[in-house]
């Protein structure tokens, strides 16, 4: 299979705690995949080293067949801005500027020309065309997230990474937010993967992820929510015992 | 309650806090400092060590309802009944007169020069006769051993301005030279004319078993309160008349720069409690929703500020003391404070400053609580944010209405042409600070915004990102340009205003006094008898003239004197021969009336014909005629002396300076020295406020110093701690996808932003005042003095501005 993002055999130590032990998968190119687990087993950590956001202790991560662990800080840098979208959970937009040049920031950072006819197709497409002069601290919650996937994308990355996208909205502006994701893998091609708790936010993907104690534990293709939280809930409630799983 | 407030307070903002309060303890310590010394001090040493108790005469008057009481530099007198008098109090054991007037050995080395006493004094000074006997004749005299002169030997003496020949009949163990006691009169001129019948100290031994104090209230009791009766320490202060007038300087000198350092210590504090209150706005809000009513928030907050005051309070204090000190050896040096005059070093300076600190803190804190403390609980939470908040429009009008009052204050130059303009550009200064303080975040978006939108469109976006960030967070912005344009306005405005005053005040002197040369006999207290004659006739010299400078006291003789209290300036002391050489203007009358009691005053100050009511250099009340009014009141000050007026109310009774004008040819003037050994021939005219001014000038900036690196480490500190807090921002940033090169880049071009609009703002705040200051004073649009002061502030600002930035976010960029 196509893979945007490789992982082989990652491990992530925070001093004595292991977040992610040896942990190999690839993200699927054009699908939407959701990452879910407990607090502490790892998700987000995950998606943080497979994002080049951060560095794992041992192991490689490949994203568009170069790997991270040779470049340095600049390099990894212009890799990310070059191939990764990321949104996070409290939205990262900068207050000191309005909506539309955080839009653009990312894309200045790298010194690229926007696609102006692009993004205004995502904010009409998110309904933010009458939020672009206002300031971010002026917009709610679920317009800041849209917004933020907005920049996330403006740059037309290979994937786009969401940690926990809906974790601080309301449940009408979470599901906007997951329509939005959902609608940019169906409509457009875009690679989603998405961290979440929530198993109805899980059940928008086409595969779903399993992680505990900073392992992968299993694979469910097109979950529902019933059975995400069915898993879930042995998982908080099972003894220590590690399953094996790949992709 | 505490242990919560100084766990959400963080570190950052409470060092500010300290470092605030430490620096203003210091600055309010020292001041205090300086005035209880003016107060409690006692000179070193005594003369009359043999003496119990001292009788002399106040040398201050009360300066009127309130006000200070103003010292007097020149001898005042006793009448010499007193001796008589007080011999008969019980306990007395002796009483006898003591006066001092100049005498030295004519060519004698300078050291060895000095003042002259009876023979009376001697014994009371301690001085035992090493070999021969005390004077009795009229030209006899008993020498200190300093003066390495045999008994039998002839020396040339001049005392009291009186040349003479005397024998020496002994050689005593005490400074000075002795006469017999009717000689010493006679020289002091208490035998005839104004001081007849008088001396300057009573001097009283304590009968065997009677208590130094003791005596004294029995002495007080006996000739009531007119009188000084000091013992033990505070003697010194009788035997030197100008001691007094340097303690009323001491104790009014913190109260000229206190206004200025109290502005400056309020500015710095306030603004640290402000800034660690604003950097916990967030919590404060959560503490708000969590249940804290908003008078526990506002304790909260005056916890913490209390806490980081505390803390600071004794090191603060240790600082002052220590600068105090230094202080007093700057004003001894500058020739204001008496070298045997120490300090006085009590608790009573710290324990009087604590609470106004404390009481500062207090203020501040609760002035930046209260609105975070009075938001309801939710809307508290939303608010939270800090920034960008939208500057309020009260603020920024009622900014640019003090930046406008700050330029009409500096316009006074323009109309007033005296000492109490220099206060324009100073007061100016500091008023448009506050002023761009309040306006700044309008001004500083405004501005930015101007910048921003006339970026080029391919601006790398490290610089497009910094500009953005001084617009969005313009309150952050301009709260750090205000402080350092402070920096860079002060430096500016103070020291070049004292500059061009001085160099404006020196013009017109050069205007005023037509001489090329003055003589000057400092070795002798002042110009001998005989002297001026003997210029007069040297060759090459075409005029001269004798002048002096003593003090005199009155009610509102200059535009800025408080009207109803008396006022003490330097006066010029003139004879009716004076027009020869001193030019002052004359508009009305004339010179050559200064006869009598007679004055000359500044044409704005009174009119011809007028009487006056003085007090002069001794105390003494008199009634003066005005006979001239002249324009030049810059160069020797709103009001001129006759000699008559002042003759006999003067501690030497001497003229100090002889101006003189030659044809060019000075040889004649420099050979005078054969004649006259001692004497000090100097080219051009000394100014008789020159002295006085570039002391002042001196201390201002001493002061100013000290001002400015207390407001530069307090901005550093507010720096550094706002830069410090910006780790999650720059965190956001990063992941955005910036790399730590762009990063860096974005701060040090907000940095370079910054400290150029800070310098810049500085700038423009000061170059109006001086401008109008130096059209008013010298004629033309730019300031005299060291110019460069002014781009040296503004590089002393960029460098505290680079280190602050450099420092600290080198290292939130890693750990970003």
């Amino acid at each position: 299979m196509n893979h945007v993002v490789t992982l082989t055999g990652v491990t992530k130590k925070y001093g004595e705690l292991t977040a992610l032990d040896d942990v190999s998968l690839g993200f699927p190119r054009g699908r939407f995949t959701a990452v879910m687990g407990p607090s502490g087993s790892g998700k987000s950590t995950l998606i943080q080293c497979a994002a080049a956001l951060d560095t794992p202790t041992s192991g490689s991560v490949a994203i568009g067949g170069v790997d991270v662990g040779t470049l340095n800080e600049t390099k990894r840098t212009e890799l990310r801005r070059a191939h990764i979208g990321f949104v996070f959970q409290s939205y990262n937009l900068l207050p000191a500027i309005t909506v539309e040049e955080n839009l653009t920031l990312t894309l200045r950072l790298a010194g690229r020309k926007p696609d102006l006819a692009w993004i205004r197709m995502l904010v009409e497409r998110v309904g933010l065309h009458d939020r672009l002069r206002h300031r971010p601290g002026e917009l709610s919650g679920g317009q800041q997230q849209r917004a933020a996937i907005v920049r996330a994308l403006a740059g037309r990355p290979d994937v786009l990474f969401a940690d926990e996208p809906t974790g601080a909205l309301d449940l009408r502006s979470a599901s906007q937010v997951l329509d939005l994701l959902r609608s940019m893998v169906d409509d457009l091609g875009q690679t989603v993967v998405m961290v979440t708790h929530d198993p109805a936010a899980a059940a928008r993907a086409h595969d779903a992820l399993i992680m505990a104690d900073g392992r992968l534990v299993d694979v469910l293709p097109a979950p529902s929510a019933e059975d995400l939280a069915a898993r879930l809930t042995r998982l908080a409630g099972r003894p220590v015992a590690a399953a094996g799983g790949a992709l | 309650m505490i242990r919560t407030a100084l766990a959400m307070s963080g570190l950052g903002g409470l060092v500010v806090a300290f470092f605030a309060v430490l620096g203003g303890m210091a600055l309010i310590t020292g001041s205090g400092v300086i005035v209880e010394s003016g107060l409690r001090s006692s000179l070193e040493g005594s003369r009359l060590a043999a003496a119990d108790v001292l009788v002399s005469a106040p040398q201050s008057v009360r300066g009127g309802e309130g006000g200070l009481p103003v010292g007097l530099p020149e001898r005042a007198v006793v009448p010499a009944s007193l001796i008589a008098e007080l011999s008969q109090v019980a306990g007395v054991a002796s009483a006898a007169g003591d006066v001092t007037f100049p005498a030295a050995l004519v060519g004698a080395e300078a050291a060895a020069t000095g003042d002259g006493h009876g023979w009376a004094s001697a014994v009371l000074a301690g001085g035992a006769v090493l070999d021969g006997r005390a004077p009795r004749a009229a030209e006899e005299i008993v020498v200190s051993k300093t003066h390495a002169v045999r008994p039998g030997a002839d020396v040339e003496v001049i005392a009291a301005g009186k040349r003479g020949t005397y024998r020496v009949t002994g050689v005593v163990d005490a400074p000075g030279l002795y006469f017999a006691d009717r000689v010493a009169l006679d020289l002091a001129d208490r035998t005839a004319g104004q001081r007849a019948g008088t001396v300057d100290i009573v001097a009283l031994r304590a009968a065997p078993g009677t208590d130094a104090g003791a005596l004294a209230q029995a002495v007080r009791k006996r000739i009531g309160d007119g009188y000084e009766i000091s013992t033990g320490s505070a003697k010194g202060d009788a035997e030197s008349p100008g001691t007094a007038a340097a303690r009323t300087l001491l104790i009014a000198l913190p109260s000229s720069v206190g206004g200025l350092s109290l502005l400056i210590v309020g500015f710095v504090v306030g603004g640290g409690i402000s800034l660690s209150i604003t950097r916990q706005r967030r919590d404060l809000a959560l503490l708000r929703a969590a249940g804290a009513t908003p008078r526990q928030v506002r304790k909260l907050v005056a916890a913490q500020g209390m806490a980081a005051a505390l803390a600071a309070l004794i090191p603060g204090a240790a600082a002052g003391y220590l600068m105090a000190a230094h202080f007093g050896d700057l004003l001894v040096h500058v020739g204001m404070l008496p070298a045997n005059m120490p300090l006085t070093y009590s608790p009573i300076p710290a324990v009087a400053a604590a609470p106004l600190l404390l009481g500062v803190v207090r203020v501040s804190a609760f002035a930046t609580s209260i609105s975070a403390s009075r938001m309801p609980a939710v809307a508290a939470v939303r608010d939270s944010a800090g920034e960008p908040r939208t500057p309020s429009a009260v603020r920024y009008k009622s900014g640019l209405l003090i930046i406008l009052a700050s330029l009409l204050i500096s316009s006074l130059p323009l109309f007033i042409r005296g000492e109490i303009a220099a206060v324009g550009p100073g007061v100016a200064a500091l008023l448009s600070v506050i002023g761009l303080a309040l306006a700044g975040p309008r001004l500083v978006q405004s501005a930015t915004g101007l910048l921003a939108r006339h970026l080029p469109a391919r601006v790398p976006a490290s610089v497009w990102l910094a500009v953005a960030n001084t617009r969005g967070y313009a309150l952050r912005t301009a709260g750090a340009v205000a402080a350092l344009g402070m920096v860079v306005t002060l430096a500016t405005s103070v020291a070049l205003t004292h500059f061009t005053i001085l160099q404006a005040t020196a013009d017109e002197t050069a205007e005023t006094l037509k001489a090329d040369a003055a003589v000057t006999a400092p070795a002798y207290g002042g110009i001998p008898h005989g002297l001026l004659d003997d210029v007069r006739r040297t060759p090459g010299v075409t005029a001269a003239v004798a002048t002096s400078t003593t003090v005199v006291a009155s009610r509102s003789l200059a535009v800025g004197d408080d009207g109803d209290n008396l006022v003490s300036r330097t006066a010029m002391v003139l004879g009716p021969d004076a027009g020869e050489l001193v030019d002052l203007g004359v508009g009305a009358g004339s010179l050559a009336d200064l006869k009598g009691a007679t004055i000359a005053l500044d044409e704005r100050a009174g009119e011809v014909g007028e009487r006056y009511d003085l007090v002069l250099g001794d105390g003494a009340a008199v009634k003066a005629r005005v006979v001239a009014t002249y324009s030049r009141a810059l160069g020797l000050g709103p009001v001129v002396l006759s000699r008559d007026l002042v003759a006999g109310h003067t501690t030497t009774g001497l003229d100090s300076t002889i101006l003189v004008r030659t044809d060019g040819d000075r040889s004649g003037l420099e050979r005078l020295t054969a004649r006259w050994p001692g004497v000090d021939v100097a080219a051009g005219s000394p100014s008789p406020q020159a002295g006085e001014t570039s002391a002042q000038l001196w201390i201002n900036i001493a002061v100013l110093a000290v001002l400015l690196g207390y407001v530069l480490v307090s901005v550093a500190n507010r720096l550094v701690a706002t830069i410090a807090s910006r780790g999650a921002e720059l965190t956001a940033v990063k992941r955005l996808g910036s790399t730590p090169r762009q990063l860096t880049a974005m701060i040090r071009w907000e940095a370079l932003i910054i400290a150029l609009t800070a310098s810049l703002a500085g700038l423009a705040m000061s170059v109006v005042p001086l401008l109008l200051l130096s059209v008013g004073f010298l004629g033309r649009p730019w300031p005299a003095g060291p110019l460069w002061v002014a781009p040296a502030a503004m590089a002393t600002v960029c460098a505290v501005v680079w280190l602050a930035y450099e420092l600290t976010a080198r290292r939130l960029i890693r750990h970003a």
